[in-house]
């Protein structure tokens, strides 16, 4: 299996790519390039319980006590935010969305979007994530919210690098909550490469 | 903390801030015991997380740890010197190198600009992780608001 989220290239390809294989003009191909800018994937979370941001806050500041405004209502309350408020980096889609029913276990396998768009993937054997980047409004995550996420193409790019010629693919999320309120976007950049 | 309290240390940070100010850094071990409890909740559950033996079969020298935990620990540094009225407003990291069990990873940040903006001190910064060889595993950018 190839690594797909921490952007290290595993030993066999680095001598792939030392041995100078032969590498494509291009992977973006004309179908690809049409499907920039469009939406291939949305998600909407079951609402968020206060329990499910202790849980959180608990593996995120582990083996340190987690900051007593996620896991202690009172606290919470007393701070800018009037009441208890998620992490800004909190996953509200994680196990299992309201709709579609699809679990986070089979994004991970397929995180490249040209499957979601009816479009033929270029032949590629490893895939790396690059860089993550998110902005958070000041719109909190807060118990009870519903937060829908849609996801678009942003583009391709490639690069001749080490391994050769590298597709380098964006996408970019928006997060709102119930209200229709921008809460976070995002955005991911995937290496691939033969 | 106190709400007042919270104020007082947040008004004693806004007033001090310069650019070239090293933040407190955030440090966590890469043990099993730390990502397993991430993978619960964030659901990652591959096996290069877990599994030093998938982790060489990957081509790494041990399980690695998750990306989006390391963004996780850069939300937590910044939280943590900024205070429970703080908020982060922005973190953006480019991944350089796996964070491999065994290691312990150490999150770093320096001030590189502050402006007022809509009522908020926005604190702009270089953030980065190394772990304890010194090998850099993330570098990136961040901003952080802090009320006036």
């Amino acid at each position: 299996m190839i690594p797909g989220k921490d952007g290290s290239l595993p030993r066999d390809f680095r001598h792939n790519a030392e041995k100078g294989e032969a590498m494509s003009d291009t992977y973006i191909t004309p179908e690809m390039r049409a499907a920039v800018g469009r939406e291939y994937r949305w998600f909407t979370s079951y609402p968020i319980d206060a329990s499910d941001i202790r849980r959180w806050a608990i593996a995120v500041y582990y083996p340190e006590q987690a900051p007593p405004q996620y896991w202690d209502e009172e606290q919470a309350r007393k701070t800018r935010w009037g009441g208890m408020v998620a992490p800004e980096e909190f996953n509200p889609f994680a196990w299992m969305s309201a709709e579609p029913r699809a679990s986070l276990g089979v994004e991970a396998a397929r995180p490249w979007p040209e499957l979601y768009l009816g479009v033929t993937p270029p032949e590629t054997r490893a895939n790396i994530l690059a860089g993550l980047e998110v902005e958070h409004t000041k719109v909190r995550m807060r118990p009870g919210d519903v937060i829908r996420s849609a996801t678009t193409l942003a583009g391709y790019r490639e690069r001749q690098g080490r391994m050769g010629l590298m597709l380098f693919t964006t996408s970019e999320e928006r997060w709102t909550n119930q209200h229709g309120e921008l809460v976070r976007t995002g955005r991911m950049t995937l290496i691939r490469y033969r | 903390m106190t709400s007042a309290s919270a104020n007082a240390s947040k008004n004693t940070l806004t007033g001090s801030i310069k650019v070239g100010d090293t933040i407190p850094p955030f440090q966590r071990e890469g043990t099993l015991q730390h990502w397993n409890r991430y993978a619960g909740v964030n659901y990652e559950f591959a096996g290069h997380h877990m599994d030093d033996e998938i982790g060489r079969h990957e081509g790494f020298p041990s399980a690695i740890g998750m990306a989006p935990l390391i963004l996780a620990y850069l939300h937590g540094m910044l939280r943590n010197w900024g205070g429970e009225d703080a908020r982060v407003v922005k973190v953006a990291m480019e991944l350089r190198r796996p964070f491999l069990r065994g290691r312990t990873l150490i999150a770093s940040g320096k001030v590189s600009g502050t402006r007022e903006e809509d009522g908020e001190l926005l604190v702009d910064l270089e953030v980065w992780a190394d772990d304890d060889q010194g090998t850099r595993l993330v570098g990136g950018t961040a901003v952080m608001a802090l009320a006036l």
